[in-house]
């Protein structure tokens, strides 16, 4: 055998062993799950655990001690690590910082390899429409239509349309994310009306194509590497300086890929670019400038992708933000920084689970009073969204960039 | 005969021991096994669990073929608590290459019938894409597969498919002499049951002295002298399996050394040090340490960022080949007739040995029992599986039926193979034993309560080496006091044998973790420290307990 056929014979024979190697980029993750002391501070505030019981979900401090151990068998996890909806409260908690969302991702990625008779189902109509749209939900088929729906959106919110404009080297590439470049898209149109309003010089996408979020939560990583490398492509090629976004999930995973693999690009979430780089003077400015609305009573819901897993400074700039709105009053939920289930694509297969985890943040937020919901993320939008209206509430529920836009745009 | 009348006893529960046991029982022989601790409590229960193709040992052709052949018979008959392990073995430069080339062909002349490939020349690259932590100044790499194996299932296994053919076993006895009438023929043997505190005796026709680093002791106890050279192996235990694949590199002193997967952690060994110290208080010294990890360090230069839990110590039982380093020494075993030189009849002891030849030694041996004693069977031990090998097992069907977490019982089936059946029926009556109790390995309840009815544990150490109960990244932190609990509700321990028993337990896993006890392991410690002191105050109590040779003051 000469070295090629040798390394061929070596990968076969690990992969019949279920072996796949770490990757350099996650020896990390590996050396951080290994600082887990079993102190089990991480189970008492693991709101999968407390929606669903250990006997159904271990709770990360098993992760950490038991199921990461051995990657041989790593499917053996398959009836559990599912479950676990990255929200990262663990890792937060951790007085040791472990890195639990991320070996959650690195053993769902061994699973799909060796046993993807054991991957949800869910999962794979999920990889099926990536593979064919480069996108996490299936695409309008009929632009027009498309288009109309949009218009119809915008007409309800009263929203001027901001036509789409692609060039090179501009200042910002605003990404909008999947949900709201096919489902939500008055949240791509509200952001436009806010870069437009602040003279952003910015550029969307020429071809949309996904972040990989979803690719490397059901652990698809090949499918997570290619769309990496596919965007980070775009990226460069545009020459932008800085991604814009305001999806929560894009915001924390194109940071992180920018830092694993060299873009040289910094990634905001549209609030943190207005606090940042607009600034608040700016925003002062603006909101001078407009006709006061009607005065409404909100609450907030942090996003886990934003205060976990990115930084808890942009949920303060989202209150800073908010507390210069005239008419708009704020009141804190108690659980206003708790998962509300939708992430880690268990709602994909495990709905009730999900929903489970969202029940105590409806509870909290109905005793705010508040008569609408904001939060700067289409995915929680729609996770509580559905199941308030499941429960009869009367609470709407918005995308902050879309509160923001409204409050901010001429009449 | 009654039960106090046997046809052969062997002294001494170690890999060795229970393999003889094992097969004069399965031919017939009225066959007790003394062991003076508990099963695989001593040599065996601190080596890597390398049924080892011998490829160190290419000048003895003879023993890789053997090694070879035996490895083929664990396969066939304990496949169950066997794992493959590819292993790289990285070159720095050309010299570790030419000076070591004879391996490379000795290994690859038995590969086939082990169903294996011969060693493969890996580039550098593929090296690291295998294992990225390797030094990326390596110049290719050989690669290699063996086998392991669950030390400590393989002799209870071995153990009671012994009992299952007849043989009585006794643990905690503790030979102290022997009945030797004046023809010079040990007619019984004599000792200390260290459970009841009472002394018992036996008749025999035969002892088979399967000791280990106590065989000149035991043999002494006949008037008998035996030479023996030990020698001192310690293993560096880490968290978790921390690289994709076995290493093993030459050390700075020229042996080789390695870097396994082994279960769920990863064991860097070994030394090999002439030793005079007690088997029964040895420790892992500073200097072996730091030369495993000096050693490893070469081709794994992040290796000290691991997390390091605990380290083992045991003593290999050397043929007495004196005045060659212990890696010139043979890998084979003797087995000594004592009459043969005009010495004590009836005695035979074994010396050298490795695990890999462990049934081989004890079909040789038993061979020799049956000849004396007139006995024709043949030996069937390397026909007959061991219990729990004889089908595959639907873990993910059981997990469904039972309700029990899956990876739980993939831990568990590891261990028992379809014997597992017999530990979920239990959970049919009580499925409050479906609660974990070791939250690392894991270990259920019903596992322990089974293990405690089924394989004679009389403390917590037996039921870790049964079970892996609290050989986690926590050494048992949160499982001591729940573990005591079951094992004395089971043996209707008393409140001060409960305590006592905890100490021990903690002590025992001290005597690994206090030589190694660096970065992340303090933070661990600390925890432990708070649990065992500050919140059961176990150092303020006033119970009957003896401190350890390794525990230091009061």
């Amino acid at each position: 055998m000469n070295e090629d056929e040798a390394y061929e014979y070596v990968k076969n024979t690990l992969k019949k062993e279920l072996i796949t190697p770490y990757h350099a980029d996650e020896l990390e993750i590996v050396k951080s799950v290994s600082c887990c002391i079993n102190c089990g501070l991480c189970i008492n505030h693991c709101p999968v655990v407390a929606a669903i019981g250990l006997d159904r979900f271990n709770g990360p401090r098993s992760i950490a001690v038991e199921l990461s151990r051995s990657p041989p068998e790593y499917w053996s996890t398959a009836d559990k690590i599912y479950l676990c909806t990255g929200c990262g409260t663990c890792r937060e908690v951790c007085p040791k910082n472990v890195d639990i969302p991320e070996i959650v991702n690195l053993i769902r990625a061994r699973i799909f390899e060796h046993r993807p008779d054991l991957v949800p189902k869910g999962f794979m109509l999920v990889k099926e429409i990536i593979a064919e749209h480069n996108l996490a939900f299936e695409p309008w088929v009929d632009r027009e239509e498309k288009a109309e729906s949009r218009d119809m959106r915008l007409e309800r919110l009263g929203l001027p349309h901001i036509p789409d404009v692609v060039k090179k080297n501009a200042e910002v590439l605003f990404y909008p994310g999947c949900q709201a470049e096919e489902r939500t898209q008055e949240v791509r149109e509200a952001a436009k009306v806010i870069l437009d309003l602040f003279a952003v010089d910015f550029t969307v996408l020429d071809e949309f194509s996904c972040c990989s979020l979803p690719s490397h939560l059901m652990g698809d990583e090949d499918s997570a590497r290619n769309l990496a490398k596919q965007l980070k492509k775009k990226v460069k090629k545009l020459g932008v300086k800085k991604v814009v976004t305001t999806c929560a999930g894009c915001t924390s995973n194109l940071a992180d890929l920018a830092e694993r693999d060299n873009w040289g690009t910094p990634t905001y979430h549209l609030l943190e670019f207005l606090a940042e780089e607009i600034g608040f003077d700016r925003i002062k400015q603006a909101l001078k400038e407009q006709t006061p609305s009607q005065s409404v009573h909100v609450s907030v819901h942090d996003p886990c992708h934003l205060i976990r897993h990115t930084s808890r400074r942009i949920m303060d700039y989202a209150m800073d933000i908010l507390s210069l709105m005239p008419g708009v009053k704020v009141t804190e939920s108690i659980t206003h920084d708790s998962c509300c289930g939708g992430g880690g694509m268990v709602s994909y297969h495990s709905r009730d689970v999900a929903d489970a985890v969202v029940k105590e943040n409806l509870i909290s937020l109905e005793e705010t009073g508040a008569e609408r919901l904001v939060t700067p993320c289409p995915l929680c939008t729609a996770q509580i969204e559905s199941n308030l209206f499941k429960s009869g509430s009367s609470i709407e529920v918005d995308d902050l960039t879309v509160f923001l836009a409204q409050r901010f745009s001429k009449e | 005969m009654t039960d106090s009348e046997f046809d052969v006893v062997v002294i001494g529960g170690g890999s060795t021991g229970t393999a003889v046991a094992r097969d004069c029982a399965i031919r017939g022989l009225k066959t007790l096994l003394l062991e003076r601790d508990d099963i695989a409590s001593a040599t065996v229960g601190t080596c890597a669990g390398m049924i080892s193709s011998g490829l160190k040992y290419s000048d003895e052709p003879d023993i890789m073929a053997m090694c070879s052949k035996e490895v083929m018979h664990f396969n066939h008959i304990a496949r169950h608590i066997i794992m493959k392990n590819p292993i790289l073995a990285p070159l720095l430069d050309l010299s570790d290459a030419a000076s070591d080339s004879s391996y490379v062909d000795s290994y690859s002349a038995h590969a086939e019938e082990r169903e294996v490939p011969s060693m493969l020349f890996l580039t550098p690259e593929a090296s690291r894409e295998i294992e990225p932590m390797l030094n990326p100044d390596i110049i290719a790499s050989v690669y290699y597969e063996e086998f392991f194996i669950d030390p400590f299932r393989l002799c209870m296994l071995q153990t009671l498919d012994a009992i299952k053919h007849g043989a009585t076993v006794r643990t905690y006895c503790e030979v102290i002499g022997f009945d030797i009438s004046n023809n010079n023929d040990i007619q019984g043997v004599v000792f200390y049951n260290r459970v009841t505190g009472t002394t018992e005796k036996i008749n025999t026709k035969l002892v088979i002295n399967a000791t280990g680093p106590w065989a000149h002791k035991v043999a002494k106890l006949s008037g008998e002298n035996l030479d023996i050279r030990l020698n001192k192996g310690a293993h560096v235990i880490l968290d978790r399996r921390v690289v994709n694949v076995g290493i093993t590199v030459k050390a700075i002193d020229g042996r080789w050394i390695y870097l396994f997967p082994h279960e769920n952690t990863t064991l860097l060994g070994t030394t090999a040090l002439d030793t005079w110290e007690d088997p029964d208080s040895l420790v892992a010294s500073f200097d072996e340490i730091e030369y495993l990890l000096q050693s490893i360090q070469t081709v794994l230069p992040s290796i000290r960022e691991a997390r390091i839990i605990r380290t083992m110590a045991g003593i290999r039982p050397l043929v007495p080949e004196w005045k060659r380093p212990e890696g010139k020494v043979t890998r084979g075993y003797r087995i000594i007739d004592h009459s043969e030189n005009g010495g004590v009849k009836g005695l035979i002891s074994f010396t050298g040995g490795k695990l890999v030849m462990c049934r081989h030694m004890a079909e040789a041996a038993t061979d020799l029992v049956c000849k004396k004693l007139g006995n024709t069977a043949a030996c069937m031990t390397h026909k007959q599986a061991l219990p729990g090998n004889d089908a595959d097992v639907d873990v993910s069907a059981l997990s469904k039926e039972y309700g029990i977490a899956l990876h739980a019982l993939e831990r568990m089936r590891a261990r028992r193979g379809t014997e597992m059946l017999k530990v979920l029926e239990l959970t049919k009556e009580y499925p409050e034993w479906k609660t974990t109790i070791c939250t690392c390995e894991p270990v259920i309840e019903a596992e322990i309560r089974y293990a405690i009815r089924e394989e004679f544990p009389q403390t917590l150490n037996d039921l870790r080496r049964r079970l892996r109960l609290g050989t986690g990244p926590c050494q048992g932190t949160f499982c001591t006091f729940k573990a005591a609990a079951i094992l004395s509700d089971e043996l209707d321990l008393g409140g001060d044998d409960f305590l006592v028993d905890i100490l021990d337990f903690r002590a025992e896993r001290w005597k690994g973790i206090r030589q190694s006890m660096r970065g992340e392991q303090l933070a661990q410690e600390e925890l432990t420290l708070g649990m065992y002191t500050c919140v059961a105050n176990l150092d303020q109590s006033d119970v009957d307990y003896d401190i350890k040779p390794w525990e230091e003051g009061s």
